[in-house]
């Protein structure tokens, strides 16, 4: 049987008459790196600081590793960390010394070899000794990550682990999260990045308006959107294509010789043969298969409507 | 109680309070200030007075000893305002650190600077005023417990009003050594107070230190009933305290206080 390192059961959180959390049960397992998506404001922030004790839930059930926080807080913390760019350390403290604090209030066996190790895998040595308040963003990102990785937490929680990152630096860091995965580490991570998100989730739960409308893997969720767009490098024929596609009721766009037809992907084979008929002739074709984002925007635009 | 966790807190607040230019100056501007005005008003009614009473000493004692509730009462509400602030809060309390722990660690490295503020005060004091610390004499110790403690709970309440309220009731940190002092009767005897003034003085365990106080220095022995009493008073508003700032924390849990933005 697989170890559960989350299991959530029924949670709400209610701030008056906001009900930023409503209802929700997942569970994650041990060694699995799950994504929580959903636009801002979908509750993804108050369930992680559910998950940290520093929010209590209004109602239901939160057990990591199996245990409560009533009974037995001070060993989940133990086996937990916590990343997020919104998050702040100590300003007036070197990065070094911020380290040593919180290797400190983790009880970091070789601290300074823990130090050392992630110093080098984050990139931090040449700010070592600089100031926090002095650091740019993508670097105190870099230093967040360093330090939640200081303990080698069973569970992780990342908060946009990636944000404000040089795209070489949010290389090494999803690759970092991988090689975590190897060893066993449980990741629940909350990114913007969807290329991200497929990259590196097992499982993906999509929490909108305080409820988890979706759960899946990154790929099922992204073949539930059904459209495609097909790109077409136009040699003659532009605005019969343009014509065609409009009476057939395909949302298009046009940018000089390039024009993108959304379609579904059962009618591409209609789309194309309309095209051939109407003599229009193209130099390139290519079709984009849906993704994790297009099935962002489908979600979030559809409870926009609703 | 894990005190490799509050050597933690030592470490952060004392790295943080030794570049911080304003700290550094609390620790030796005001109190250096306070002692400059008191003392020049002392020996001016020293001059004035016929009777010869030791008013320099009595005054100066007294403005040492309220440093002690002052700086307590403050020290404490602004390391943790200075978490709010920063947003390290969620940083730190994501970790297995727990509240009495952080209130320990932070009342340590206030205890350090208090100390350094006092023996600087007791320094300036006699040079500048001929000052004895032997005037005041081993009812030091008492006093001083007993003024820091008082600060602590007052610190606690405030804190406590701080991660459920926020930002509005910051004012307290500062405003809690204002609104205590006339009642404390830190320069002045109780018998001085209108009555109705005089049910609060006694309610505060700072009234019988400092009655005490003028007590021991004119040369009569202090009373130990009411230093009983003051102490007595201390325990219970320091247990009230913590059970309302642990139930503020518990509420600032409840209601998001805790990781919002500051």
């Amino acid at each position: 049987m697989d170890l559960l390192c989350i299991d959530v059961h029924h949670l709400t959180k209610s701030f008056g008459n906001f009900h930023a959390v409503q209802d929700i049960s997942f569970s994650v397992k041990e060694g699995e790196i799950v994504g929580l998506l959903g636009p801002n404001g979908a509750g993804k922030t108050t369930t992680i600081f559910m998950l940290l004790n520093l929010i209590t839930p209004s109602s239901g059930d939160i057990k990591i590793f199996g245990l409560n926080y009533k009974d037995h807080k001070e060993h989940i913390l133990q086996q937990l960390n916590y990343s997020s760019t919104y998050v702040e350390m100590a300003p007036r403290l070197k990065v070094i010394e911020n380290l040593r604090v919180m290797a400190r209030l983790y009880q970091v066996r070789d601290a300074e070899a823990k130090i050392k190790m992630y110093s080098k895998k984050f990139e931090l040595d040449e700010f070592l000794t600089k100031r926090h308040d002095t650091l740019s963003q993508g670097q105190k990102t870099r230093v967040y990550l360093a330090k939640a990785f200081l303990n080698s937490p069973k569970l992780l929680l990342l908060d946009e682990p990636t944000a404000s990152l040089d795209p070489d630096v949010a290389e090494l860091v999803r690759k970092e999260i991988l090689s975590a995965r190897k060893e066993g580490m449980t990741i629940l991570l909350t990114s913007h990045n969807m290329a991200e998100v497929e990259e590196v989730c097992d499982r993906v739960l999509f929490i909108n308006h305080g409820k988890i409308v979706a759960e899946d893997t990154p790929d099922q969720l992204a073949k539930k959107v059904r459209q495609v767009r097909v790109n077409l490098m136009m040699k003659d024929g532009q605005k019969r294509t343009v014509q065609f596609a409009e009476k057939a009721g395909f949302p298009i766009s046009t940018k000089e010789r390039f024009v993108t037809i959304s379609v579904d992907e059962q009618d591409i084979a209609y789309l194309l043969a309309g095209l051939a008929e109407l003599g229009v002739s193209y130099s390139e074709i290519s079709i984009d298969k849906p993704t994790l984002e297009d099935y962002f925007i489908k979600m979030t635009q559809k409870t926009k409507v609703v | 109680m894990n005190w490799n966790r509050i050597l933690a807190i030592i470490i952060k607040s004392w790295h943080n309070a030794k570049r911080d230019v304003f700290r550094i100056f609390d620790i030796f501007w005001w109190p250096a200030f306070e002692l400059f005005i008191w003392g020049l008003f002392s020996v001016f009614i020293s001059k004035t007075s016929s009777e010869g009473v030791n008013i320099i000493s009595v005054l100066l004692g007294a403005v040492i000893l309220w440093t002690f509730f002052d700086r307590a009462s403050r020290d404490m509400s602004l390391a943790m305002i200075d978490e709010l602030w920063n947003k390290n809060f969620i940083n730190l309390f994501s970790t297995p650190l727990t509240i009495p722990e952080y209130l320990v660690g932070v009342a340590i490295v206030a205890t350090l600077k208090l100390i350094i503020s006092i023996v600087f005060m007791f320094f300036l004091a006699n040079i500048l005023y001929g000052f004895q610390l032997s005037s005041i004499g081993f009812y030091l110790i008492p006093a001083a417990i007993g003024l820091t403690i008082f600060g602590w709970s007052l610190s606690l309440v405030v804190q406590g009003l701080i991660i459920r309220f926020g930002h509005t009731v910051e004012v307290f940190i500062w405003a809690i050594s204002v609104l205590v002092q006339p009642f404390s009767c830190v320069f002045y005897p109780l018998s001085t107070l209108p009555e109705w003034a005089r049910t609060i003085a006694m309610a505060l365990p700072s009234t019988y230190l400092f009655e005490n106080m003028r007590t021991f220095m004119a040369g009569q022995p202090i009373k130990t009933n009411e230093i009983l009493i003051s102490f007595g008073l201390n325990a219970l508003y320091l247990i009230l305290a913590m059970i309302f700032f642990t139930r503020s924390y518990e509420k600032a849990k409840q209601n998001g206080n805790l990781i919002r933005n500051y």
